[in-house]
């Protein structure tokens, strides 16, 4: 196990017949740098020609879908607001309708029931009427026929009384002006 | 093994031509083999309309960087544009950091060098990267500023703005700091996680199998972390390169725009 004295450092040693510079010493080789170099440059080209549009196309790809959907769903709760206003709005119209329907009805009932009140005042008022006229008439007949009553009964009790003394026209002439004067 | 292979450079395997490859290269290719793989297969699947929740995550994953690239850059469209290159330096430091983490990777030996080097280790590519970042950064700046506008954030009129034109003198130091920050915190983090990995062997000889996996698991970790700072750091230059001092006027009134550029960069590069 005496690998600690073997460590030995082969530092490429700068050749005295090159340049015997610091950069030869470190390894530094122009042309191997040259062609590294250009290497690489080909790399990059090689790679950004035919690998990285691929991908680049792919990130813009789910960068446009990402922006689309969040244009949609932007979209949707823009509509799902004008819908709830919509409908906000809807139930707004329908229940000043609802409440217009039921002022108006109530106001037709009311109308309607005063109407027929009218109508019932009227007709019982008429009924009245009519029965006051019936009951003069009533009374008119009963006054007309009570009068002929009258007349008889006091022809007939004249002529008990006076007896057959003169004729029955003038009789009755006779009742007739003793009614009058009666009257 | 007996010696610890410590190497500062990445070493040739073998040569193409007058080309060395090195270990770092050759596990490099390996990584980024594994890489492309991963994401070509991610990106047909995904193409086909398939999913799966390992394709769920890798689409995560670049969809919080996009995300994160557009909240740092501010612009959509130039993140968009910048994007590439840095979720491409998080992938490519991330998977060769993590193959570096593999058994294997600096023990096996061919002709005396160590086959298999974690690619941010070699320095050549964490510099590579750390140009192209810088270079980036300079070009997105020209488009917007112009080309003697953006020379404009550097050099200034010291009569005129004094303030400005020592700001524009730490600005332009600022953008060779970067470079040599962002190119050694990731070899120097590589590479001491692949001396930490060896040495650890070494010390621990027969127990390295219960130690070498929480090293290892610690390791991805520092990948991870490492190849996420690579792609932060490399849209903060660019966000930096790309912002207008609008304000010329630095007179008298002590607002804190000459020390608010270097000490937003100091900040992010700690």
């Amino acid at each position: 196990m005496n690998y600690y004295t073997q460590l030995t450092v082969l530092a490429s040693t700068p050749n005295p017949s090159s340049e015997g510079d610091i950069l030869s010493a470190l390894g530094i080789d122009w042309t191997l740098l040259a062609i590294q170099l250009v290497a690489f440059l080909v790399l990059v080209w090689v790679l950004g020609k035919f690998v990285y549009p691929v991908f680049l196309r792919i990130i813009d790809e789910r960068q446009d879908k990402i922006e689309a959907s969040v244009k949609a769903a932007e979209a949707a709760e823009q509509k799902a607001e004008s819908a709830q206003d919509e409908v906000a709005k809807l139930l707004k119209e329908a229940r000043k309708e609802a409440r217009e329907i039921v002022t108006t009805a109530k106001d037709e009932a009311t109308a309607m029931i005063s109407a027929s009140d009218e109508k019932a005042k009227a007709r019982a008022e008429k009924i009245v009427v009519d029965a006051h006229d019936q009951l003069e008439k009533d009374i008119v007949a009963a006054r007309k026929a009570l009068h002929n009553d009258t007349i008889e009964l006091v022809a007939l009790a004249t002529e008990k009384v006076v007896g057959s003394l003169s004729g029955s026209k003038l009789d009755k002439q006779v009742i007739e002006t003793a009614v009058k004067e009666t009257k | 093994m007996d010696k610890l292979h410590i190497s500062l450079a990445a070493e040739p395997v073998f040569h193409i031509g007058p080309v060395a490859i090195t270990n770092a290269m050759v596990l490099g290719i390996f990584g980024i083999a594994v890489m492309l793989a991963i994401l070509f297969y991610a990106a047909s699947a995904l193409r086909k309309g398939k999913y799966n929740r390992f394709l769920g995550l890798l689409q995560w994953t670049f969809e919080g960087f996009l995300g994160q690239a557009e909240d740092i850059i501010g612009d959509k469209k130039t993140a968009r544009r910048i994007f590439p290159l840095a979720i491409t330096m998080f992938f490519t430091v991330l998977i060769t950091y993590w193959v570096a983490a593999l058994p294997g990777v600096g023990v096996i030996t061919w002709n005396g060098v160590p086959l298999f080097r974690g690619l941010p280790a070699d320095l050549n590519f964490t510099f590579a990267l750390a140009i192209i970042t810088v270079v980036a950064s300079q070009i997105y700046a020209i488009q917007k500023h112009g080309f003697f506008g953006n020379i404009g954030r550097y050099v200034k009129n010291p009569f005129k703005d004094p303030i400005g034109a020592f700001e524009g003198i730490l600005e332009f130091i600022g953008e060779f700091s970067r470079l040599i920050a962002l190119s050694f915190r990731l070899f120097g983090n590589a590479f001491a996680g692949e001396v930490l990995l060896m040495v650890i062997l070494l010390l621990t000889s027969y127990a390295a199998v219960v130690a070498l996996p929480l090293v290892m698991i610690f390791e991805i970790f520092i990948g991870f972390i490492q190849a996420y700072v690579f792609f932060v750091l490399t849209l903060i230059f660019t966000s930096l390169a790309l912002q207008t001092h609008g304000h010329d006027d630095h007179s008298p009134s002590l607002d804190h725009s000459p020390a608010d550029a270097p000490k937003k960069t100091s900040a992010a590069e700690s």
